[in-house]
């Protein structure tokens, strides 16, 4: 019986043993090998005298020893905590110390960081992945593959324990932890491989960082179907041109990332005369995907469908959209339905449901659900909105921030709560201003933002990046938004930018924009 | 030299002069960290300008920058063929 998430890996090595489960460039792990790494990592947290529950940090670029990292802690019955190791040091340093995590798992080329990164305030007391690091015990993978395979845990661990914490920032500037279950996590598994039929012939490709939740992908979904997940190199993120051609040539038939992704592949020209005959979907979320790119995408890859994928880390996924064809308009595409195993609400300000058709904010109950912030009841309580049933079962709803709209059973989202702004008493939904920006010809990615003016009132900022090829002013892009929204949602100021400030996934981080157009020439 | 040129621009530019970090002609820039993606627009950016080409998104590849080594070998290349 399949209960955790380390059972995926020894489940289908006893299925699909010779098949590929993890593939990085030239290395690739079959089911066998990936069971036999994933045992031999447990066995050596083991004799490093781990604990059920420990947080291990996972300090890795993209590479195959993510997948054997991330198996191999939960297997020892630990908690995987990725780093990022992309982050400054100090927010290293502060997810080690809110973790209490005293062993990291990396590879040699990060000794520089990890150098910087260990402290006297934080009690890492052993290295995974490097062959030494000065008074801290360390231990080279060489070590850890001459280990036994034989492992059993000395502990039970159940379903609903925790298995995994993945940070995002809060909007305090304090990151925070987001607490996952192996049922949270096999949920996820499960809905996706019924929802896209994703089988052991499967080839999925990765393309997200393991601090971000739609890795859960290559990582849950993929070993769960017998799939093989191809993880691409961070270089490959890089160069589009690269990327296009690691597509083809490892005949991916499941594509999910961020949409910046894929429109770097589109504005590069670099998928020209490749038709990518195997793609059988490519799913996006994390950020709405502008129509204009998805419809030369999909015109170029006509034999694959689309999904937008959305959900909140929090909850993991909850809704899917399967576009039904080429978007007639710019319109933003819906997210679609709240798929199996998950309840919704839609409520107003008062958190009263609306009815369809009125906006509000989105509410998730899901199978997918995190546990909690880590070590933070009070915001863990904050976040979610509680009902008492008729039987006196408390259901406990995930508060989204999200704004949406349903309209003929499909979910619109409209934009952030808190990204919504009043101009003059108007309401304005920032999320709305960016996408009409992004109908312009000219313009490749728009971000929009709100600051305080020195009297509190709000205004509204927009920033963006042009075709190379149109030349445009920032006060004919302007005169543009003044013909298509009312005069109150039309930015105060609109600046030409060649770069955004972004998160480690890509994201457009809208909050910095303000100081980052400082440091723009 | 065109590598030592690179490399002081990825010290100088992309990391402010930091005084301990040594970069090789062979060194992985990317998977080492020493490059991150914004830094690498702005290296290509460099390389443009200070050589005077124009390189177009299909040989924007992991083999023509991963390295120092192989940025200087592309545009040698390039220039041969203009």
């Amino acid at each position: 019986m399949i209960y955790l998430l380390p059972h995926t890996i020894t489940l289908s090595a006893h299925r699909f043993p010779d098949r590929e489960a993890f593939r990085f460039g030239k290395n690739s792990l079959t089911y066998r090998e990936m069971d036999k790494r994933m045992n031999q990592l447990a066995g050596t947290l083991h004799s490093l005298k781990i604990k059920k529950g420990d947080r291990v940090g996972i300090y890795l670029n993209r590479s195959i020893e993510t997948a054997i990292a991330i198996f191999g802690i939960m297997q020892a019955g630990a908690v995987y905590v990725p780093i990022d190791p992309k982050a400054p040091v100090e927010r290293s340093q502060f997810l080690i110390e809110d973790c209490d995590i005293e062993i990291l798992i990396t590879q040699p080329v990060q000794k520089r960081k990890i150098t910087q990164i260990i402290s006297d305030k934080n009690n890492i007391r052993a290295i995974i992945g490097l062959p030494e690091m000065g008074e801290i015990q360390a231990l080279s993978w060489e070590v850890v593959f001459a280990a036994s395979a034989e492992f059993t845990l000395p502990f039970r661990i159940l379903e609903i324990d925790l298995a995994y914490i993945i940070y995002t920032s809060g909007s305090t500037g304090k990151p925070k932890g987001i607490m996952h279950s192996h049922y949270s996590g096999l949920a996820y598994a499960r809905l996706t491989t019924e929802l896209y039929n994703i089988t052991e012939k499967d080839r999925i490709g990765n393309h997200a960082p393991i601090h971000f939740d739609i890795s859960t992908m290559g990582y849950f979904t993929s070993p769960y179907a017998g799939a093989c997940t191809v993880i691409v190199s961070d270089a490959q993120t890089i160069f589009p041109a690269s990327l296009g051609k690691l597509m083809e040539d490892e005949a991916l038939t499941i594509w999910y990332s961020v949409p910046l992704a894929l429109i770097q592949v589109v504005q590069n020209g670099v998928l020209e005369n490749k038709n990518l005959p195997h793609l059988r979907w490519v799913l996006y979320g994390g950020e709405p995907f502008p129509p204009k790119y998805l419809r030369t995408l999909m015109t170029q890859w006509s034999n694959t469908r689309f999904c937008n994928v959305y959900g909140p880390a929090e909850v993991n996924q909850c809704t899917y959209y399967h576009l039904p064809g080429l978007p007639e308009n710019d319109e933003p595409i819906p997210i679609g339905a709240v798929w199996n195993n998950t309840d919704y609400l839609v409520v107003d300000e008062s958190e009263n449901s609306v009815v369809p058709g009125t906006t509000g904010e989105l509410l998730i109950r899901s199978a997918t659900q995190m546990l909690g912030y880590w070590r933070n009841p009070e915001l863990t309580e904050k976040s979610l909105y509680k009902v008492t049933d008729s039987t006196g079962q408390e259901r406990a709803f995930y508060k989204t921030g999200d704004l949406v709209k349903e309209e003929a059973g499909l979910l619109h989202f409209l934009g952030r709560k808190d990204f919504q702004v009043k101009i003059r008493g108007y309401r304005v939904e920032l999320g709305e201003v960016e996408a009409r920006l992004i109908t312009h010809a000219a313009v490749r990615e728009a971000a929009v933002y709100s600051v305080r003016a020195s009297d509190e009132s709000q205004k509204i900022m927009a920033a963006v990046i042009l075709n190379k090829e149109v030349a445009v002013s920032e006060d004919e892009l302007l005169q543009y938004l003044k013909e298509k929204l009312p005069l109150y949602a039309v930015p105060e100021e609109l600046k030409i930018l060649t770069n955004f400030p972004r998160t480690s996934s890509g994201k457009i981080k809208r909050g910095a924009l303000e100081f980052f157009k400082l440091e723009e020439k | 030299m065109l590598d030592k040129k690179i490399i002081n621009y990825i010290l100088e530019e992309l990391h402010g002069g930091q005084s301990d970090l040594e970069i090789l002609p062979e060194d992985d820039l990317l998977g080492s960290g020493l490059v991150e993606s914004m830094g690498m627009m702005r290296l290509i950016q460099f390389v443009e300008e200070d050589n005077g080409i124009k390189i177009p998104p299909q040989d924007m590849t992991i083999e023509n920058f991963m390295t120092v080594a192989a940025m200087v070998d592309y545009i040698e290349r390039t220039k041969n063929n203009g």
